[in-house]
């Protein structure tokens, strides 16, 4: 588990993570759910997955970027995402092992504010890389 | 450069969609953070939330996307196309999301374009999302981009 970090620091250069997460079919069930995805599809149904010429059910891409958000509010637990945008390179399977991790690569003073830019990253962990990002983190002073 | 001409439905270009509203609810953020491990107390405790300074139980950052993948958009009818998948994606957070939150959808397509690589010629839909709660603030935006194969090619995003 990586450090908490906090307004006074977090700086350049610091590593985000890695985390290791393995991301179960049950879980991926539940988190459609929540937009009310009930029906078999490429995420949930190793079936429909490989009619649509994917190897077997997929994480949602969504999913990805919750699970990216997560790190960051991990090891700043007080940090507001305020901004995260990823690329989808390669579709991220169920029940593999994954590291996400990242690095700030900017710092700036905005109103009292820290804000951080990010890189983040969702590999498998053998080290092939599936989602890239960016991030614009807000910590409050204090 | 050669320029591949995407036959689609180009009267939804820029045009302001009502897409639906979202009631956010305790058990929806619930659900949302089991299915993720989420255990940050700004988004499991609503007392926790308070005494952060929130007026109740916060939303996890990315919440809005479970409702953008929830809106019902008209078809952008584009053809000689197979396999959409999900190329991309922007969340930014502008206000805090919150339970008891009544947030409005308005989606716009952005842009419709293709784009040629080593593995052949892709097409992109770019749709955008600004969300509006009851107070009338602007919440969220996000955008999303969509690829579609025009050609036989080893998938790729998710």
């Amino acid at each position: 588990m990586t450090q908490t970090a906090s307004w006074k620091s977090a700086t350049l250069g610091d590593a985000i993570g890695p985390v290791e997460r393995n991301v179960t079919t049950a879980a991926v069930i539940t988190f459609c759910e929540t937009w009310g995805q009930g029906r078999p599809g490429r995420f949930t149904s190793d079936e429909v997955a490989r009619k649509e010429g994917l190897s077997g059910a997929i994480v949602p891409g969504i999913m990805s970027m919750a699970l990216l958000s997560k790190l960051l509010t991990d090891w700043a637990p007080n940090v507001t995402v305020s901004k995260l945008d990823v690329i989808f390179r390669q579709p991220v399977p169920h029940n593999q092992p994954l590291k996400l991790h990242g690095l700030i690569t900017d710092e700036r003073e905005v109103e009292g504010r820290r804000e951080l830019t990010a890189d983040v990253f969702l590999d498998m962990a053998s080290g092939n890389r599936l989602v890239t990002g960016q991030a614009v983190l807000l910590l409050a002073k204090g | 450069m050669v320029q591949t001409h995407l036959d689609y439905d180009r009267s939804l270009l820029g045009k302001d969609l009502p897409a639906g509203s979202f009631d956010v609810t305790k058990e929806s953020i619930g659900s949302y953070c089991a299915s993720v491990g989420e255990t940050n107390p700004l988004f499991t405790d609503e007392k926790a939330a308070r005494v952060a300074g929130h007026r109740a139980l916060l939303a996890p950052p990315m919440m809005c996307n479970v409702f953008i993948r929830g809106l019902n958009r008209p078809d952008v009818k584009l053809q000689d196309a197979r396999m959409r998948m999900h190329g991309g994606q922007t969340v930014e957070s502008l206000v805090p999301i919150y339970a008891g939150d009544k947030l409005s959808a308005v989606t716009r397509l952005k842009d419709v374009y293709a784009k040629t690589g080593r593995t052949g010629t892709m097409a992109f839909i770019v749709w955008e999302t600004e969300f509006t709660n009851q107070l009338g603030q602007r919440v969220a935006l996000g955008r999303e981009s969509f690829m579609a194969r025009l050609q036989d090619q080893a998938p790729t995003g998710a």
